[in-house]
Protein backbone atom coordinates (compact mmCIF):
# COMPACT_ATOMS: atom_id res chain seq x y z
CA UNK A 1 0.00 0.00 0.00
CA UNK A 2 1.58 3.80 -0.36
CA UNK A 3 2.16 5.47 1.94
CA UNK A 4 1.36 9.23 2.56
CA UNK A 5 2.77 12.13 1.81
CA UNK A 6 4.37 14.64 4.99
CA UNK A 7 3.12 17.94 5.39
CA UNK A 8 5.13 20.70 5.09
CA UNK A 9 4.63 24.22 5.63
CA UNK A 10 2.80 26.90 3.83
CA UNK A 11 5.23 29.40 3.58
CA UNK A 12 4.44 33.15 3.74
CA UNK A 13 3.81 33.21 0.06
CA UNK A 14 1.07 31.71 -0.40
CA UNK A 15 -1.82 34.44 -0.53
CA UNK A 16 -1.93 35.40 -3.95
CA UNK A 17 -2.16 31.53 -5.10
CA UNK A 18 -4.83 30.66 -3.02
CA UNK A 19 -6.89 33.41 -2.27
CA UNK A 20 -10.59 32.63 -3.66
CA UNK A 21 -13.62 35.19 -4.34
CA UNK A 22 -15.05 36.73 -1.44
CA UNK A 23 -12.53 35.36 1.47
CA UNK A 24 -14.48 34.02 4.67
CA UNK A 25 -17.52 33.60 3.01
CA UNK A 26 -19.36 30.52 3.44
CA UNK A 27 -21.34 29.34 0.39
CA UNK A 28 -24.45 27.55 0.86
CA UNK A 29 -27.01 26.65 -1.48
CA UNK A 30 -29.77 27.78 0.00
CA UNK A 31 -30.69 30.64 2.81
CA UNK A 32 -31.21 28.01 5.74
CA UNK A 33 -29.95 28.25 9.09
CA UNK A 34 -29.17 31.45 10.61
CA UNK A 35 -26.23 33.75 9.19
CA UNK A 36 -23.36 33.83 11.59
CA UNK A 37 -20.29 36.12 11.65
CA UNK A 38 -17.19 35.19 13.47
CA UNK A 39 -15.02 37.53 14.11
CA UNK A 40 -11.20 37.49 15.88
CA UNK A 41 -7.28 37.83 16.54
CA UNK A 42 -5.00 35.26 15.92
CA UNK A 43 -1.45 35.78 17.94
CA UNK A 44 1.76 33.70 18.84
CA UNK A 45 3.45 33.11 21.57
CA UNK A 46 4.84 36.18 22.31
CA UNK A 47 1.40 38.01 21.80
CA UNK A 48 2.14 39.34 18.80
CA UNK A 49 -0.61 39.16 15.84
CA UNK A 50 -0.32 36.59 13.26
CA UNK A 51 -0.72 38.28 10.11
CA UNK A 52 0.28 35.89 7.38
CA UNK A 53 -1.76 32.74 7.88
CA UNK A 54 -5.08 31.34 6.00
CA UNK A 55 -7.55 29.78 8.14
CA UNK A 56 -10.00 26.96 6.78
CA UNK A 57 -13.20 26.18 7.91
CA UNK A 58 -15.72 22.82 7.62
CA UNK A 59 -19.15 22.26 9.50
CA UNK A 60 -22.16 20.56 9.03
CA UNK A 61 -24.86 21.88 6.70
CA UNK A 62 -27.09 24.43 8.06
CA UNK A 63 -30.54 23.22 7.95
CA UNK A 64 -32.38 22.88 5.45
CA UNK A 65 -29.21 22.96 3.09
CA UNK A 66 -28.26 20.58 0.64
CA UNK A 67 -24.97 19.80 -0.90
CA UNK A 68 -24.69 20.91 -4.24
CA UNK A 69 -22.09 21.38 -7.38
CA UNK A 70 -22.17 25.12 -7.84
CA UNK A 71 -23.32 27.20 -4.88
CA UNK A 72 -24.00 29.85 -7.11
CA UNK A 73 -20.78 32.01 -5.60
CA UNK A 74 -18.21 29.80 -7.91
CA UNK A 75 -16.59 29.03 -4.38
CA UNK A 76 -16.57 25.63 -3.16
CA UNK A 77 -19.55 24.78 -0.88
CA UNK A 78 -19.51 24.75 2.36
CA UNK A 79 -15.68 25.34 2.97
CA UNK A 80 -14.23 28.62 3.94
CA UNK A 81 -10.80 29.90 3.50
CA UNK A 82 -9.92 33.61 4.55
CA UNK A 83 -6.02 35.34 5.59
CA UNK A 84 -5.26 36.90 8.80
CA UNK A 85 -4.91 40.79 8.17
CA UNK A 86 -1.64 42.46 9.28
CA UNK A 87 -3.12 42.62 12.77
CA UNK A 88 -3.65 39.27 13.01
CA UNK A 89 -7.65 39.51 12.55
CA UNK A 90 -10.17 37.45 10.92
CA UNK A 91 -13.88 37.34 9.93
CA UNK A 92 -15.86 34.12 8.88
CA UNK A 93 -19.12 34.95 7.67
CA UNK A 94 -21.64 31.43 7.57
CA UNK A 95 -24.60 29.71 8.70
CA UNK A 96 -25.33 28.08 11.84
CA UNK A 97 -24.77 24.62 11.76
CA UNK A 98 -26.83 21.82 12.66
CA UNK A 99 -26.60 20.61 16.04
CA UNK A 100 -27.47 20.74 19.94
CA UNK A 101 -23.74 22.21 20.18
CA UNK A 102 -22.99 23.54 16.49
CA UNK A 103 -19.35 24.22 15.91
CA UNK A 104 -17.01 24.89 12.60
CA UNK A 105 -13.95 22.72 12.20
CA UNK A 106 -10.87 25.10 11.66
CA UNK A 107 -7.94 24.88 10.08
CA UNK A 108 -4.79 26.83 10.83
CA UNK A 109 -1.69 27.20 8.04
CA UNK A 110 1.23 29.67 8.53
CA UNK A 111 4.62 29.72 7.95
CA UNK A 112 6.10 28.44 11.09
CA UNK A 113 3.53 26.05 10.86
CA UNK A 114 4.94 22.48 9.52
CA UNK A 115 1.13 20.88 9.57
CA UNK A 116 -2.37 22.23 9.75
CA UNK A 117 -3.23 23.14 13.04
CA UNK A 118 -6.87 22.00 13.77
CA UNK A 119 -9.11 23.38 16.56
CA UNK A 120 -12.97 24.16 16.46
CA UNK A 121 -15.34 26.98 17.51
CA UNK A 122 -18.43 26.04 19.08
CA UNK A 123 -21.17 28.26 18.89
CA UNK A 124 -23.10 27.17 21.97
CA UNK A 125 -23.24 27.54 25.60
CA UNK A 126 -20.57 26.20 28.04
CA UNK A 127 -22.79 23.56 29.29
CA UNK A 128 -23.73 22.22 26.02
CA UNK A 129 -20.10 21.88 24.73
CA UNK A 130 -18.81 20.34 28.16
CA UNK A 131 -21.27 17.49 27.14
CA UNK A 132 -19.97 16.65 23.83
CA UNK A 133 -19.00 13.32 23.24
CA UNK A 134 -16.35 13.82 21.12
CA UNK A 135 -14.98 16.08 23.58
CA UNK A 136 -14.56 14.15 26.49
CA UNK A 137 -11.07 14.45 27.36
CA UNK A 138 -11.71 18.12 27.79
CA UNK A 139 -15.23 17.59 30.09
CA UNK A 140 -13.28 18.83 33.20
CA UNK A 141 -10.32 21.06 31.60
CA UNK A 142 -10.26 24.73 31.98
CA UNK A 143 -9.02 24.41 28.47
CA UNK A 144 -12.35 24.25 26.61
CA UNK A 145 -13.29 27.42 27.31
CA UNK A 146 -10.90 28.19 24.56
CA UNK A 147 -12.98 26.51 21.93
CA UNK A 148 -15.89 28.95 22.51
CA UNK A 149 -17.21 31.94 20.78
CA UNK A 150 -18.34 34.52 22.68
CA UNK A 151 -21.64 36.37 21.31
CA UNK A 152 -21.81 39.75 21.49
CA UNK A 153 -25.16 40.52 19.53
CA UNK A 154 -27.28 38.13 17.64
CA UNK A 155 -25.66 36.17 15.16
CA UNK A 156 -22.28 38.00 16.52
CA UNK A 157 -19.42 35.72 17.90
CA UNK A 158 -16.08 36.85 18.95
CA UNK A 159 -13.30 33.97 19.40
CA UNK A 160 -9.62 34.40 19.33
CA UNK A 161 -6.79 31.98 18.20
CA UNK A 162 -3.71 31.98 20.17
CA UNK A 163 -1.04 29.36 18.55
CA UNK A 164 1.03 29.35 21.41
CA UNK A 165 1.51 30.24 25.72
CA UNK A 166 -0.90 31.29 27.94
CA UNK A 167 -4.29 30.68 27.35
CA UNK A 168 -3.27 28.96 23.87
CA UNK A 169 -5.81 27.39 21.81
CA UNK A 170 -6.83 23.56 21.96
CA UNK A 171 -5.42 22.00 19.19
CA UNK A 172 -6.37 18.71 18.20
CA UNK A 173 -4.47 15.81 17.02
CA UNK A 174 -5.44 15.32 13.41
CA UNK B 1 5.41 18.45 22.75
CA UNK B 2 3.06 16.67 21.02
CA UNK B 3 2.67 12.84 19.73
CA UNK B 4 4.51 14.02 16.26
CA UNK B 5 7.75 13.79 17.06
CA UNK B 6 7.87 10.09 17.05
CA UNK B 7 10.81 9.37 15.12
CA UNK B 8 8.89 7.10 13.04
CA UNK B 9 6.14 9.70 12.01
CA UNK B 10 5.58 11.16 8.55
CA UNK B 11 4.53 14.01 9.17
CA UNK B 12 7.15 16.85 11.25
CA UNK B 13 6.80 18.02 14.56
CA UNK B 14 4.96 21.75 15.31
CA UNK B 15 8.14 22.45 17.19
CA UNK B 16 11.44 22.34 14.95
CA UNK B 17 14.46 24.25 16.19
CA UNK B 18 16.29 24.21 12.98
CA UNK B 19 13.60 26.10 11.15
CA UNK B 20 13.13 29.50 13.38
CA UNK B 21 9.47 30.83 12.63
CA UNK B 22 8.15 27.16 14.65
CA UNK B 23 9.69 29.09 17.78
CA UNK B 24 6.91 31.17 18.86
CA UNK B 25 3.78 29.50 16.35
CA UNK B 26 3.98 25.95 17.87
CA UNK B 27 1.54 25.04 20.54
CA UNK B 28 3.50 24.27 23.75
CA UNK B 29 0.62 21.55 25.24
CA UNK B 30 -0.57 18.55 24.44
CA UNK B 31 -2.96 18.00 21.13
CA UNK B 32 -5.92 16.65 22.43
CA UNK B 33 -7.99 13.70 21.00
CA UNK B 34 -10.96 14.13 19.16
CA UNK B 35 -13.33 10.97 20.42
CA UNK B 36 -14.65 10.07 16.83
CA UNK B 37 -14.12 11.68 13.86
CA UNK B 38 -15.62 14.58 12.06
CA UNK B 39 -15.89 12.60 8.80
CA UNK B 40 -18.42 14.82 6.39
CA UNK B 41 -17.27 14.42 2.91
CA UNK B 42 -16.07 17.13 0.63
CA UNK B 43 -15.79 19.95 -0.17
CA UNK B 44 -17.65 20.01 -3.60
CA UNK B 45 -15.75 22.18 -5.91
CA UNK B 46 -17.93 23.93 -8.57
CA UNK B 47 -16.80 22.48 -12.53
CA UNK B 48 -16.05 26.19 -12.86
CA UNK B 49 -13.94 26.75 -10.29
CA UNK B 50 -10.98 25.78 -12.82
CA UNK B 51 -10.68 27.37 -16.08
CA UNK B 52 -8.97 25.72 -19.33
CA UNK B 53 -5.68 26.45 -19.02
CA UNK B 54 -4.98 27.03 -15.25
CA UNK B 55 -2.96 24.01 -15.55
CA UNK B 56 -0.29 25.71 -17.97
CA UNK B 57 1.59 28.87 -15.67
CA UNK B 58 3.66 28.91 -19.05
CA UNK B 59 0.94 30.59 -21.55
CA UNK B 60 -0.45 33.80 -19.46
CA UNK B 61 1.93 36.20 -20.03
CA UNK B 62 2.53 38.18 -23.82
CA UNK B 63 5.57 36.08 -24.14
CA UNK B 64 6.69 32.48 -22.60
CA UNK B 65 8.32 32.92 -19.27
CA UNK B 66 12.13 32.45 -18.61
CA UNK B 67 13.57 29.50 -17.49
CA UNK B 68 13.72 25.77 -17.99
CA UNK B 69 10.22 24.37 -19.16
CA UNK B 70 8.61 21.34 -17.97
CA UNK B 71 6.08 19.27 -16.69
CA UNK B 72 4.68 18.01 -13.53
CA UNK B 73 2.03 14.82 -13.27
CA UNK B 74 1.41 12.27 -11.12
CA UNK B 75 -1.64 10.53 -9.43
CA UNK B 76 -3.43 11.55 -6.02
CA UNK B 77 -4.35 8.62 -4.07
CA UNK B 78 -5.19 7.51 -0.73
CA UNK B 79 -3.40 5.26 1.73
CA UNK B 80 -5.32 2.22 0.42
CA UNK B 81 -4.31 3.19 -3.27
CA UNK B 82 -7.28 4.04 -4.84
CA UNK B 83 -7.46 7.19 -6.69
CA UNK B 84 -8.60 10.39 -5.60
CA UNK B 85 -11.03 11.64 -8.35
CA UNK B 86 -12.16 15.05 -9.26
CA UNK B 87 -10.13 16.59 -6.28
CA UNK B 88 -8.68 20.09 -6.53
CA UNK B 89 -4.69 20.71 -6.64
CA UNK B 90 -3.21 23.87 -6.23
CA UNK B 91 0.12 25.26 -6.74
CA UNK B 92 2.54 28.03 -6.49
CA UNK B 93 6.07 28.43 -7.22
CA UNK B 94 8.99 30.72 -7.28
CA UNK B 95 9.94 31.61 -11.19
CA UNK B 96 13.62 30.69 -12.74
CA UNK B 97 15.30 33.43 -10.70
CA UNK B 98 13.85 32.43 -7.65
CA UNK B 99 11.31 34.79 -6.90
CA UNK B 100 7.70 34.75 -5.61
CA UNK B 101 5.70 36.83 -7.49
CA UNK B 102 4.07 38.14 -3.61
CA UNK B 103 4.24 41.65 -1.80
CA UNK B 104 6.12 39.42 0.56
CA UNK B 105 8.98 38.30 -1.28
CA UNK B 106 12.14 41.02 -0.68
CA UNK B 107 15.11 38.60 -2.42
CA UNK B 108 16.65 40.99 -4.73
CA UNK B 109 16.03 38.52 -7.67
CA UNK B 110 13.78 39.49 -11.29
CA UNK B 111 10.09 39.35 -11.03
CA UNK B 112 9.27 37.65 -14.72
CA UNK B 113 6.25 39.52 -16.21
CA UNK B 114 4.95 36.20 -17.69
CA UNK B 115 5.06 34.19 -14.91
CA UNK B 116 2.74 33.91 -11.86
CA UNK B 117 3.50 31.00 -10.32
CA UNK B 118 0.07 29.86 -9.75
CA UNK B 119 -1.86 27.36 -10.66
CA UNK B 120 -5.02 24.78 -10.68
CA UNK B 121 -6.21 21.76 -11.62
CA UNK B 122 -8.79 19.18 -10.81
CA UNK B 123 -7.53 15.51 -10.96
CA UNK B 124 -9.39 13.33 -13.34
CA UNK B 125 -11.24 9.81 -12.60
CA UNK B 126 -7.84 7.78 -12.50
CA UNK B 127 -6.91 10.50 -10.02
CA UNK B 128 -3.93 12.18 -12.57
CA UNK B 129 -3.02 15.46 -12.53
CA UNK B 130 -0.87 17.15 -14.88
CA UNK B 131 1.12 20.51 -14.90
CA UNK B 132 3.15 22.50 -17.18
CA UNK B 133 5.62 25.14 -15.62
CA UNK B 134 8.81 26.22 -15.08
CA UNK B 135 11.69 25.03 -13.39
CA UNK B 136 11.68 27.04 -9.93
CA UNK B 137 15.04 28.96 -8.86
CA UNK B 138 16.24 28.22 -4.90
CA UNK B 139 16.59 31.40 -3.18
CA UNK B 140 17.70 32.72 -0.05
CA UNK B 141 16.01 33.09 3.33
CA UNK B 142 16.61 34.54 6.54
CA UNK B 143 16.47 31.32 8.77
CA UNK B 144 20.01 31.53 9.26
CA UNK B 145 23.33 32.20 7.75
CA UNK B 146 23.62 31.29 4.25
CA UNK B 147 20.00 30.06 4.16
CA UNK B 148 18.85 28.85 0.96
CA UNK B 149 15.55 26.80 0.34
CA UNK B 150 16.22 24.09 -2.47
CA UNK B 151 14.24 24.54 -5.47
CA UNK B 152 10.34 23.27 -4.91
CA UNK B 153 6.58 23.78 -6.00
CA UNK B 154 4.24 23.95 -2.96
CA UNK B 155 0.74 21.75 -3.72
CA UNK B 156 -1.85 22.23 -1.84
CA UNK B 157 -4.78 18.97 -2.07
CA UNK B 158 -8.46 19.40 -1.07
CA UNK B 159 -9.07 15.75 -1.05
CA UNK B 160 -12.19 14.29 -0.51
CA UNK B 161 -12.91 14.61 3.51
CA UNK B 162 -11.16 16.87 6.13
CA UNK B 163 -8.99 13.93 7.09
CA UNK B 164 -6.92 14.30 3.49
CA UNK B 165 -6.40 18.06 3.74
CA UNK B 166 -2.60 18.16 2.72
CA UNK B 167 -0.74 20.98 2.07
CA UNK B 168 3.56 19.96 1.43
CA UNK B 169 6.20 20.54 -0.99
CA UNK B 170 7.21 18.90 -4.15
CA UNK B 171 11.39 18.74 -3.84
CA UNK B 172 13.78 17.64 -7.22
CA UNK B 173 16.21 14.70 -7.15
CA UNK B 174 20.01 15.23 -6.91
CA UNK B 175 19.20 18.69 -5.15
CA UNK B 176 22.30 19.38 -3.27
CA UNK B 177 20.56 21.77 -0.99
CA UNK B 178 17.90 19.16 0.29
CA UNK B 179 20.43 17.36 2.73
CA UNK B 180 21.04 20.98 4.45
CA UNK B 181 17.75 22.04 4.38
CA UNK B 182 15.82 22.71 7.70
CA UNK B 183 12.21 22.51 6.51
CA UNK B 184 12.63 19.11 4.49
CA UNK B 185 14.89 17.81 7.04
CA UNK B 186 11.77 18.67 9.75
CA UNK B 187 10.00 15.19 8.25
CA UNK B 188 11.87 12.82 10.71
CA UNK B 189 11.72 9.71 8.67
CA UNK B 190 14.11 9.22 5.42
CA UNK B 191 11.75 7.32 3.39
CA UNK B 192 9.08 9.81 4.14
CA UNK B 193 11.08 12.41 2.91
CA UNK B 194 12.55 11.01 0.22
CA UNK B 195 7.98 10.69 -0.92
CA UNK B 196 8.55 14.64 -1.37
CA UNK B 197 11.12 14.17 -3.57
CA UNK B 198 9.68 13.90 -7.66
CA UNK B 199 11.84 11.64 -10.48
CA UNK B 200 12.74 12.34 -13.49
CA UNK B 201 11.37 11.12 -15.81
CA UNK B 202 11.76 11.76 -20.08
CA UNK B 203 8.36 10.78 -21.07
CA UNK B 204 6.32 12.56 -18.56
CA UNK B 205 7.65 15.61 -20.59
CA UNK B 206 7.18 17.07 -24.24
CA UNK B 207 9.33 15.85 -26.80
CA UNK B 208 12.01 18.51 -27.56
CA UNK B 209 10.45 20.86 -25.42
CA UNK B 210 10.34 20.23 -21.61
CA UNK B 211 11.59 18.17 -19.00
CA UNK B 212 9.16 15.90 -16.82
CA UNK B 213 8.92 15.05 -13.54
CA UNK B 214 6.77 12.56 -11.96
CA UNK B 215 5.51 13.39 -8.25
CA UNK B 216 3.02 10.80 -6.77
CA UNK B 217 1.04 12.31 -3.89
CA UNK B 218 -0.69 10.07 -0.94
CA UNK B 219 -3.47 11.40 1.41
CA UNK B 220 -4.97 9.67 4.41
CA UNK B 221 -7.56 7.36 3.77
CA UNK B 222 -11.13 8.40 4.02
CA UNK B 223 -13.87 6.52 5.26
CA UNK B 224 -16.15 9.38 3.62
CA UNK B 225 -17.26 8.72 0.22
CA UNK B 226 -17.38 11.73 -2.02
CA UNK B 227 -20.38 14.17 -1.72
CA UNK B 228 -22.04 13.97 -5.18
CA UNK B 229 -20.41 10.51 -6.22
Amino acid sequence: MPQRTPSQTVGPFFHEALRWKEPGKVAFASGGGERIVITGRMTDGSGQPVGDAMIETWQRLPAGDAPAADSGSGNPYGFGRLETGKDGSFRIETRMPEGAAPFLDVTIFARGLLKGLRTRVYLADEAKVRAEPMLKDLASSSRLATLLAQRAVKGEYRWDIRLQGDGETVFFAA
Amino acid sequence: MNDMTRPDAIDPPYAHPGYRSTSLRAPKEELVRLAGAFDIAGPLVPQGFVKSGDNDLTIHGKSAPLGEKMVVAGRLLDEDGRPIRRSLVEIWQANASGRYDHPGDQHDAPLDPNFTGIGRTFTDDEGNYRFVTIKPGAYPWQNHKFAWRPQHIHFSLLGNAPVQRLITQMYFPGDPLLPIDPIFNSVPDEQARQRMVSTLDLETGIEGIALGYRFDIVLAGAKSTPLGT
